[in-house]
């Protein structure tokens, strides 16, 4: 597990728990919960950039490129889908979908890990 | 995409102008129930466009949504993996890489007919969770009991661990959805 993972992991879990907690409170999603979720997003950009930065300077990624880069490009639609959503419904499930978001993520990171090592 | 069909579908569902329930018997509340669907999303053009007065399709809000959301995430990564498994490793375990696809064939429909409105869909939908639950309890119990024979994973091995059990909980929490919000009984 590299500093990419312990990231998203850290951001990943904030914005779930933020998004659950204001679903839990019936509230609709705000400012706060959507710019969590753009931290997720913000977060898998920076693994992004690392991942071909590391790759244009010649390491080898041990699994499948195709997979690594499936799951990263699938992982960074996740949060733009979860958010225009949420826009269409301003309810407090919507919430928890985005809470959804950064457990998701969190998962692609650790499989991405695995993938890369 | 998905989102625009939706909404389009849905101010045609408040409009039934349709000849069948135009009649007398159909109060106004009856008027918006899942149940009275619209042949074509492209007849809200004729339809009263009566967005406030009765609620159209209920499934695919609130709850339902979150339900939708996570349906889809799981029809994604099993339509993935299936395909990766079938495309890379196909030889190694063609029942469970079956599995797999099938697999991610009835989260797609599960999927779908969740978020579309009307009584088809409701049906659909309600096939889809049945199997799926089917599914994970019958490869779940298969890969406990019978685990030479089921080494390779699927979504649904061990009653989904991989996966958090999710896979489990999911089409339990979809039948509840689906029969709180089941539509209407249709009047003669």
């Amino acid at each position: 597990m590299d500093a990419y993972f312990y990231i998203i992991l850290v951001v990943g879990l904030l914005s779930t728990i933020i998004c659950v907690a204001a679903g839990i409170m019936k509230k609709a999603p705000n400012d706060t919960t959507i710019l969590s979720v753009a931290a997720v997003e913000l977060s898998l950009v920076v693994y992004l950039v690392g991942s071909v930065v590391r790759v244009a300077s010649g390491e080898q990624i041990a699994g499948e490129p195709w997979e690594f880069w499936g799951y990263l490009a699938t992982a960074l639609l996740l949060p733009i889908g979860a958010v225009y959503w949420a826009i269409l419904e301003r309810t407090r499930w919507s919430n928890f979908v985005l809470a959804a978001v950064g457990v998701t993520a969190l998962v692609m990171a650790a499989r991405m890990n695995q993938i890369w090592y | 995409m998905e989102e625009a069909e939706n909404v389009s579908a849905k101010s045609s569902q408040d409009g039934t102008g349709t000849p069948a329930v135009s009649s007398p018997m159909t109060g106004p509340g009856e008027a918006g129930l899942p149940g009275a669907r619209s042949t074509e999303a492209g007849t809200a053009d004729t339809a009263p466009a009566d967005t406030a007065a009765a609620p159209a399709n209920t499934r695919n809000t609130g709850p339902g949504r979150l339900l939708i959301a996570v349906y889809a995430v799981f029809a994604i990564s099993a339509t993935a993996r299936a395909g990766y498994q079938i495309l890379t490793k196909f030889s190694e375990a063609p029942l469970a890489y079956l599995l797999s696809a099938f697999a991610a064939v009835v989260y797609v429909v599960a999927t779908v007919s969740l978020a579309k409105p009307g009584r088809t869909a409701f049906k659909v939908s309600v096939v889809a969770v049945l199997v799926e639950l089917v599914g994970v309890l019958v490869v779940g119990a298969l890969s406990v009991f019978d685990s030479v024979n089921f080494p390779h994973e699927t979504v649904w091995s061990l009653f989904g661990r991989g996966y958090g059990f999710i896979p489990l909980l999911l089409p339990i929490l979809g039948l509840i959805w689906l029969y709180r919000r089941r539509p209407a009984p249709l009047k003669a």
